[in-house]
């Protein structure tokens, strides 16, 4: 659910960048960045299925 | 490096993260692999790349624009980076299929090593950042194209994976379309 929220948060990011405000289209992209470096740093501390 | 130039070659780096995305897609129909939650990090991450050309095309090149792209880079190599680790030990068989003998984790990884370097390339050239160098053209058919084969790949991603991960969290090793399961 996250990653679909993400991308559609990145294209959102996008039209406003080729159509409306640059300031708008550069807090979009710092929400989004944060956003996908908190969802990495979730599944990253996720406890690890070891296959060894 | 006139502004020109430059718009031309932010629309050319718009087309190559438009090929990644569709390449990505093509696995994933083709071959039947669906992304999982680090594969779909990573092309969130190459979509995230192309905001700053987007930027550029619109508003001008600009060195925080080019910044953008960075970040999304760095974050990207990251976390293609991590796939590669937990499959780095021998014997280990890698998460999906390889292209030319690199899984596609690997390849992202080296597509936003390049980015990165490819970025302070750009950066060295000065020129295109100064004001009335003579080239303030319209924004042609080429760039708007590029803006919006992005978009739209962009879109696609969102549908897609609504289909594959319904409304829950991702799986971690997706089989199946979780939404066309659910209302067969």
């Amino acid at each position: 659910m996250e990653f679909s929220a993400l991308f559609l948060a990145v294209a959102m990011a996008m039209a406003v960048a080729w159509r409306g405000s640059r300031r708008l289209a550069l807090a979009l992209f710092a929400i989004v960045l944060i956003a996908s470096a908190a969802t990495y740093l979730h599944h990253a501390t996720d406890v690890l299925k070891l296959s060894f | 490096m006139t502004r020109a130039q430059a718009l031309t070659l932010n629309a050319l780096a718009l087309y190559g993260v438009a090929l990644v995305l569709a390449v990505a897609f093509a696995a994933q129909l083709v071959l039947g692999e669906l992304p999982c939650p680090l594969c779909l990090l990573q092309r969130i991450q190459f979509a995230m790349l192309a905001i700053g050309p987007i930027l550029n095309i619109r508003f001008g090149p600009r060195p925080s624009h080019y910044a953008l792209s960075l970040f999304a880079a760095v974050l990207g190599a990251t976390v293609a980076g991590r796939q590669m680790l937990l499959h780095i030990l021998p014997g280990d068989a890698g998460y999906g299929s390889a292209l030319l003998g690199y899984h596609y984790y690997t390849w992202a990884f080296i597509g936003f090593a390049a980015a990165v370097v490819l970025i302070a390339l750009v950066l060295l050239f000065d020129r295109q950042f100064e004001p009335g160098t003579g080239d303030d053209a319209r924004i042609g058919s080429f760039a708007r194209t590029a803006a919006w084969l992005v978009i739209a790949l962009t879109l696609l991603n969102v549908a897609s994976t609504v289909l594959e991960c319904g409304f829950r969290a991702c799986p971690d090793n997706p089989t199946v379309y979780e939404l066309l399961k659910s209302v067969r």
